[in-house]
């Protein structure tokens, strides 16, 4: 195996990790939102953190994507 | 259009450029962000957009300037609930391992410090203190690990990536130094007492023990914390 090929599967792999342990912070900080909404009975708090659950929320989902698509690559390189 | 259908417009190949935004589905193809189906290579084409639109730097309204040609159809299923879903929920609530796992890495580190004020001040209490602190932190480092290992497993869909791998491959150590050490003192209970090899093999798995547990600790804060 060649060392740029090396080098690429390392940085491959570095980054499966980086979104790997970003995702379940995610979805805490979803769970930590839409605890705080209950904490509010109407207005702007429910609005602001029900707003920033959606975008918890949205965060796990491009992460889960993230994390298949350099998956699928780091074993075709390593195929390679 | 079903979501199945979305996907053959991807904007390859000369095929339009569909994606599909709170239920409609937007023909992008003559947009030069959209250009052979990729958006600034993080997002594709013909595929549902809504929980990414979420967390883009534009707003919704950005939409307003494409045709909607169609609505996505999303099929009733029945809510599958994912059982990793439910232990995730599980662990969120009483998370195990944070709980479990100060308990012997504390009983660890007195253990050799009481190991090593033994051997300075050759006072027998310290020694005592050293053995009984060694026997719950290792009764304690099982439950940990497994803790550990089921939380790796449900939280970070058991990839061996190089964090994980030092972490699990260090705990294994941990757990084999401390419980030979335990076995070793339980075996010959006067074997910090006796001077020979069982004496210089004994400490020297306990205190190896002081690295490696400070490494797994280490890991486990790197995970916590990866900045």
């Amino acid at each position: 195996m060649n060392v740029d090929l090396k080098t690429k599967i390392r940085e491959l792999e570095d980054m499966i990790e980086i979104v790997l342990i970003s995702i379940p912070r995610e979805i805490s900080a979803r769970e930590f939102y839409l605890n705080s909404v209950q904490k509010f009975r109407e207005g702007f708090a429910r609005e602001l953190f029900t707003d920033l659950a959606e975008q918890e929320l949205g965060h796990e989902a491009e992460l889960r994507k993230i994390l298949k698509r350099l998956k699928v690559e780091l074993s075709e390189l390593k195929k390679s | 259009m079903k979501i199945e259908e979305l996907k053959k417009f991807d904007g390859k190949d000369g095929r339009p450029v569909y994606i599909a935004y709170k239920g409609n589905i937007y023909d992008v193809s003559d947009s030069k962000l959209w250009k052979n189906g990729s958006h600034i290579n993080r997002h594709f084409a013909g595929e549902d957009l809504t929980h990414q639109m979420a967390v883009a730097p534009h707003a919704d309204d950005v939409m307003s300037r494409y045709k909607i040609v169609d609505k996505l159809e999303t099929e009733e299923k029945p809510v599958e609930i994912d059982k990793m879903d439910k232990r995730r929920d599980f662990y969120r609530k009483f998370h195990p391992h944070p709980v479990l796992i100060h308990f012997p890495m504390a009983l660890f580190f007195f253990t050799f410090i009481m190991q090593l004020l033994f051997l300075i001040f050759n006072f027998s209490p310290y020694e005592n203190a050293a053995y009984y602190s060694l026997f719950i932190g290792v009764v304690l480092a099982y439950p940990a690990t497994a803790s550990g290992i089921y939380s790796w497993w449900i939280n970070y869909q058991s990839l061996l990536t190089r964090t994980f791998k030092i972490k699990l491959y260090m705990s294994i150590l941990l757990l084999v130094l401390t419980s030979a050490s335990l076995l070793f003192r339980i075996l010959v209970p006067g074997i910090s007492f006796t001077a020979g090899a069982g004496f210089y093999i004994y400490n020297a798995m306990l205190f190896l023990g002081f690295p490696v547990v400070t490494i797994v600790g280490y890991y486990g804060g790197k995970i916590t914390w990866p900045g």
